[in-house]
């Protein structure tokens, strides 16, 4: 998934973890957050597995921050309390600060690490020439 | 960035940043540091931290920073903010998603050259009987009613359900019982990860440390407390696990629009508050309390655990082990206490985030025992270092609204811990010091590195030097349990 226009990065925080995450456009810039996140969660790899099932999950927020938050918060949910990791199949983003996402999820056996929450802490996605970045703060 | 030229020193170990450094800021920012300390508090944002909290409404009295004070998101880790109740703003960012993190210490009677042979049983013993690591729940799943009663009652549901002492209780901060607790305002969510995880510890820099009483500075204090040297001694340090993460989560969300609705203007969105007066605000605090209910039941399930760990291992072999409560304090809370601030009483919201109440003698709340004394203020180092048992003076009600640190503080990031440091070798220099370590991963293991944290030591020279605590006995690990 780390390509040029959309990828994440580890940045140094003293106590807590916080990456940078970058794409073309809003879609990617949202898997790839989320792709950071499971990879803090110490998941790195999307194994196929028999007991794949099948969501959509619709969330509404006030601007996109707050709709990247609901969304990564609802991914992280699901991977600590249910032990599934989704792979996003699919994914809309509308201008009214809603999403549609298709999701496919596996079973997991296990992850590496707590993440307590995702922070609002300076979050800002940023609009560039190149399209979207944000630094996103997760409490651990 | 906050600069050192920003700073007016006022005391050896206390500084101020005033409020004209910035124009949004409401009150000062006074920090208790020594001028070693200040070099690293320097190099991260915990500055710049303090004085966003800095400019919330309501603020009573200035932002005050721990010398153990390193960067978090929104408030500073080590911040301690007053806010006027009920009018002032109260801010789940300033409590923290661990709500009613804390530490616990169980005094033994129990001899290091007693249970010297024994020590390598406990460590597995504490590890069976405590539950910790990485998505780990308790020994039971409650039904969500029962949660509710953890929620409602904290401690006081863990003594009727046989797992904890009058004494326990009187010697837990607020008799481990915060009023107020309404689980209406717990989301389902929250309900579901509170259900199963009472009596586990976590992961991440939670953990469970058998320690030998070293040193003894103020006998008379000690004694009070049941702690002797040459004896061993039991730290607990988690708190209100996934249902606490969840509320903070929940009404960080909800009250983001609340701001908007009171006119109040944040540098931070982490910050997001609510006039305690106002409907959000009032559920934040109702809901705050049932989460730090719930820590006070899991602090004191996990010591009915441990308890039960030293009884599997030392029955028919020792006679007396004991294992009495000496405090149990949080450090990431809302508290609702009278301080005398310029010269009056008021009634304030203190937020301490990575804080510890200090109370000093005399101080409403405290066990009769301790009256004279003074709060019994807990200190855990980092993994491997000395913990530190302090108490609570009257410096402490004067300058730092009844506060003190609460650890060492973290000075390296986990990803620069986890790439210089290698769990292995961190766990073979541990054990090479007589240190016993169970921990669920090494990876994990790296980041908890006493490299990672500043010197516990010489933060709490400082606490004592800047006079709101006095030492009373330093502790040495022999045993770490981490998940």
């Amino acid at each position: 998934m780390n390509t040029n226009s959309s990828g994440f990065e580890e940045v140094a925080h003293t106590a807590d973890l916080e990456i940078r995450a970058w794409g073309k456009d809003l879609n990617s810039l949202f898997r790839a957050a989320a792709d950071g996140m499971f990879h803090l969660s110490g998941i790195e790899e999307y194994e196929e597995g028999f007991s794949a099932i099948r969501e959509e999950i619709s969330l509404n927020a006030m601007d996109f921050e707050g709709l990247l938050i609901l969304f990564l918060e609802e991914l992280l949910y699901r991977l600590t309390e249910d032990y599934m990791l989704f792979d996003i199949k699919k994914l809309t983003i509308n201008d009214n600060f809603s999403l549609k996402a298709k999701l496919r999820g596996n079973q997991i056996k296990s992850y590496q690490r707590d993440i307590k929450a995702v922070t609002y802490h300076r979050l800002n996605i940023k609009k560039s020439r190149d399209g979207y970045s944000v630094n996103i703060v997760f409490d651990i | 960035m906050v600069s050192r030229s920003d700073l007016q020193q006022i005391t050896p170990y206390e500084w101020e940043i005033p409020v004209s450094h910035r124009p949004d800021m409401r009150v000062p920012v006074r920090l208790f540091a020594s001028e070693e300390l200040l070099q690293e508090i320097t190099r991260d944002k915990s500055l710049e931290q303090a004085v966003n909290a800095a400019t919330l409404p309501g603020l009573a009295s200035a932002v005050l920073v721990m010398p153990d004070m390193h960067q978090g998101y929104g408030f500073p880790i080590g911040g301690v903010a007053a806010t006027r109740y009920p009018e002032g703003v109260i801010s789940p960012g300033g409590i923290g998603y661990d709500i009613n993190c804390g530490v616990r210490l169980l005094a033994s009677r129990l001899l290091y050259q007693e249970a010297k042979p024994h020590l390598e049983d406990l460590a597995t013993a504490l590890n069976q009987f405590c539950p910790s690591g990485v998505g780990t729940g308790g020994r039971q799943r409650f039904s969500l009613r029962e949660t509710g009663e953890v929620c409602r009652n904290g401690s006081q549901w863990a003594r009727r359900k046989g797992f904890a002492s009058d004494q326990d209780l009187r010697r837990t901060e607020e008799g481990g019982r915060i009023s107020g607790a309404d689980p209406r305002y717990i989301s389902p969510r929250a309900w579901q990860r509170g259900s199963s995880q009472v009596g586990s510890l976590g992961a991440g820099n939670h953990f469970i440390e058998i320690d030998l009483v070293e040193s003894v500075f103020d006998p008379e204090a000690a004694r009070v407390m049941g702690l002797q040297e040459g004896y061993l001694a039991l730290q607990i340090h988690c708190g209100s696990r996934g249902l606490g993460h969840q509320v903070c989560s929940d009404y960080v969300k909800s009250l983001q629009s609340a701001v908007d609705r009171y006119g109040i203007q944040l540098p931070d969105r982490a910050l997001v508050c609510a006039p305690m007066d106002t409907p959000e605000g009032e559920a934040y605090l109702s809901a705050m309390a049932c989460a730090a209910n719930y820590a006070f039941a899991n602090r004191q399930v996990l010591s009915h655990q441990a308890r039960e760990a030293f009884e599997s291992v030392l029955a028919g072999r020792v006679k007396n082990w004991g294992l009495s409560l000496v405090y149990d304090v949080a450090h990431n809370i809302g508290k609702i206490e009278t301080h005398s601030i310029g010269g009056k009483e008021i009634e304030v919201c203190v937020h301490r985030k990575g804080a510890t109440r200090a109370f000093g003698p005399g101080a409403e709340d405290l066990p009769s025992e301790y009256g004279k004394i003074g709060q019994p203020v807990l200190v855990p180092g980092s993994m491997g270092t000395s913990s530190w048992v302090l108490r609570g003076t009257e410096g402490a009600m004067r300058r730092s609204l009844g506060s003190c640190c609460h650890g060492a503080g973290r000075v390296m990031s986990r990803s620069k811990a986890k790439k210089t440091i290698r769990g292995e070798d961190l766990r073979a220099s541990l054990e090479k010091k007589g240190i016993t370590i169970r921990a669920g991963s090494m990876a994990g293991l790296a980041e908890e590195a006493p490299a990672a944290y500043k010197d516990v030591d010489v933060v709490v020279d400082t606490v004592v030097q800047a006079g709101i605590a006095a030492p009373v006995a330093r502790l040495k690990p022999l045993v770490v349990i981490k998940g």
